[in-house]
């Protein structure tokens, strides 16, 4: 599984939520052998390049052309409990197990 | 403590007569000063907040303004201005105290920077103290700290 963390540049943004990604997999003691997390700007990425999109909300319309039901639009960039929500809804819907603080 | 954040890169101001477009050249003017980035760069970034919106306010009352690395940035840069009142990004939906201004050189070498920069917007007390600063000096003593 592939999760890409998109933002307007692929520079500083997506990386941090990259890093909030990875830190909640860690903390849930999740096997990341076949997980794949990475980071990208908005031009390229397409429907193919992940499983899953992270994207800050206001570049819902910049990412149309993705499946909506493998992006999630998170609020706030930074917030770890709401990117772990989300992760965890994830591991949940491809039944990897995970360690729920 | 984040190495590129000094007494040089950071400031204080007011801020109730800037608007979103005069806060990110004033948060940048330091790497300007020191020739870490063009003042194109800095245009830069105000177009792409015109064209794209306000995605780079990352976090409540957080700014983070980069453009893409090209000619007009020397070297990796971070500065911040904080504003004691807030400055609209666009929109009264995103309020910005913190003006963090971040330029990279290439696709990767920044990355630890905002490794470090993480760390701390993500300790919910240093950024409650950050909003708190109304010096420079207040807010080098809450980055040591951290």
């Amino acid at each position: 599984m592939k999760i890409l963390a998109v933002c307007q540049s692929g520079l500083g943004s997506s990386f941090m939520v990259q890093m909030n990604i990875q830190a909640v997999l860690k903390a849930e003691n999740v096997d990341t052998s076949d997980i794949q997390v990475d980071h990208s700007d908005v031009g390229s990425a397409t429907a193919d390049s992940a499983d899953y999109f992270f994207v800050e909300s206001t570049l819902a319309d910049a990412v149309s052309s993705l499946p909506k039901d493998r992006v999630i639009l998170l609020k706030t960039l930074i917030d770890k409990k709401e990117t772990k929500q989300h992760v965890n809804d994830i591991l949940d819907k491809e039944g990897i197990e995970y360690t729920a603080e | 403590m984040i190495d590129l954040l000094n007494a040089k890169t950071l400031q204080v101001t007011d801020g109730s007569n800037l608007n979103w477009e005069t806060a990110i050249t004033k948060a940048a003017q330091p790497l300007v000063d020191q020739n870490t980035i063009e003042s194109t760069y800095v245009d830069s970034i105000i177009n792409v907040v015109k064209d794209k919106g306000p995605y780079m306010n990352i976090g409540p009352q957080i700014a983070l303004a980069h453009a893409r690395p090209d000619d007009s940035v020397h070297e990796i840069g971070l500065s911040l201005l904080k504003t004691n009142s807030s400055v609209n990004l666009v929109d009264d939906k995103h309020p910005v105290k913190l003006w963090f201004v971040l330029a990279a050189t290439d696709s990767q070498s920044h990355l630890s920077v905002i490794q470090q920069l993480m760390g701390l917007l993500t300790d919910d007390d240093a950024v409650q103290a950050l909003l708190e600063a109304d010096s420079v000096d207040q807010i080098l003593a809450v980055l040591q700290k951290h």
